[in-house]
């Protein structure tokens, strides 16, 4: 037996716990799923805590309905279908609906809302990838959310327009333009002709 | 022949995927044909693997998990015990108000209507007594009806109840005419009634022409007594 049949086997072993309302086995379920699903809210929200409770919310909404799964898909493609319904069904935070402020403005909120991970050194590199970080999260702001999940899930999940299309319950054609919309917003904000980037450049070098 | 806009797209499937140019000889032979092409691909290539570290990259530190895992199963504790603690009142009131509800139970529920739909009670009849049973009824039926009918209209014990009500009423105006008439005309239609006898064809003549003559509006009229008419002048008082 593999690896990876063990960890397969040992999946089916801690959902039937969960079934049986065991939380320390979805406890171990979620440690081990924890980060991919944490990366897509964290792309989706942008905002630190809103990716938490977000993730946490798919999470909570998974232990609920781990009775239901029935083993015909792999438990991830079971939880990424709840993770996209309950993105879709997240309301729009805040960030998303103030738009058309100055990036010196927004500079001055990474600080508190980007990933811990970005500060722990203050080379300048980090830096400079802390305000591309920005940019590409501002570039995906400007999208809608049913856009900007679609991206995610094509780009990070590596899922066809046809899968896409079908758990977000809209035509592959609606998801391949959302998806080149985001690439095309992307390569505005991270060109080496873009202002911001100019700006980020310029930025980066301050510091 | 090569072909910018379909080139474009298909490698823009592949730079999705995940596909390097330099690992497919296909795709480095493509893009050595346009340069436009291989800035175009090169360019998205950047753009997604500079998405992609950065995703990488906002994946939060190892120190950041334990406490997300143990805030995630205080919310789990707390959701298993809201749903415990629904589930377990839920029992009690079926315990309850089980007895009562018992014949209504989806499976009991049914069963019992089976069983009143097959209960039955022989009585011994002739086969034409009851032909004549049913079909009294049935005639009997509309009667019932309309006799059921009737009760429903109200009774003489109704109280009348008197209440003043006030209703707008139409005032007449009262519209007085004044008609004038000229003098010398009526003058000589009172000769003329003194002299019908003698002529009475004139007359009708001269009925028809006087009939003509009455005026409609004031022209000609003339007041019987002459009034002296006083103008005060506006300004200063007793002038005349």
């Amino acid at each position: 037996m593999t690896e990876r049949d063990t960890d397969a086997a040992s999946d089916i072993d801690l959902i039937k716990r969960a079934q049986a309302e065991d939380i320390d086995a979805f406890c171990l379920l979620a440690e081990r799923y924890a980060r991919r699903i944490h990366l897509l809210a964290s792309h989706y929200c942008r905002n630190a805590q809103d990716a938490e409770d977000l993730s946490q919310e798919v999470w909570l909404k998974a232990y609920q309905a781990v009775r239901t799964f029935r083993f015909d898909s792999s438990f991830y493609t079971w939880l990424r279908r709840i993770t996209i319904n309950s993105f879709l069904n997240h309301r729009r935070s805040s960030f998303f609906k103030r738009r058309g402020q100055t990036m010196a403005v927004q500079l001055l909120q990474i600080d508190s809302e980007l990933p811990q991970v970005l500060f722990e050194s203050s080379s300048q590199e980090n830096i400079y990838n802390k305000l591309l970080f920005e940019s590409v999260v501002n570039a995906l702001a400007e999208l809608t959310p049913a856009q900007r999940l679609a991206f995610l899930l094509r780009h990070y999940e590596g899922m066809s327009y046809e899968e896409i299309a079908n758990a977000m319950n809209c035509s592959s054609g609606t998801v391949k333009k959302g998806v080149w919309r985001a690439i095309g917003k992307l390569r505005a904000r991270l060109s080496p002709e873009s202002e911001a980037q100019e700006s980020l450049t310029s930025l980066a070098s301050e510091y | 022949m090569h072909n910018c806009k379909e080139t474009k797209e298909r490698f823009s499937e592949l730079v999705l995927d995940g596909i390097d140019s330099l690992s497919d000889p296909s795709v480095s032979a493509e893009l050595s044909r346009c340069a436009e092409c291989r800035d175009e691909f090169e360019a998205l290539s950047a753009t997604l693997r500079t998405a992609n570290r950065l995703g990488e990259m906002a994946t939060p530190a190892e120190d950041y998990w334990p406490g997300y895992h143990s805030r995630l199963r205080q919310k789990l504790v707390n959701a298993q015990s809201v749903t415990t603690t629904s589930r377990a009142q839920a029992q009690r009131r079926r315990e309850k108000l089980g007895p009562l509800f018992e014949p209504l139970r989806p499976g009991a529920g049914t069963s019992l209507f089976v069983k009143l739909l097959r209960t039955s009670v022989p009585v011994p009849v002739p086969l034409p007594l009851g032909i004549a049973i049913v079909v009294a009824a049935a005639l009997l039926i509309p009667f019932a009806i309309r006799a059921a009918r009737r009760d429903v209209t109200p009774s003489n014990n109704t109280t009348i109840v008197r209440v003043p009500v006030e209703v707008p009423v139409i005032q007449e105006n009262v519209v007085t005419r004044v008609i004038y008439r000229e003098r010398r005309s009526v003058a000589k239609a009172s000769k003329r009634t003194t002299e019908a006898a003698r002529a009475e064809s004139t007359f009708a003549k001269s009925q028809k022409s006087q009939t003509e003559a009455i005026p409609v509006g004031l022209s000609g009229f003339k007041p019987s007594e002459e009034i002296k008419l006083t103008v005060i002048k506006g300004g200063v008082p007793n002038e005349k």
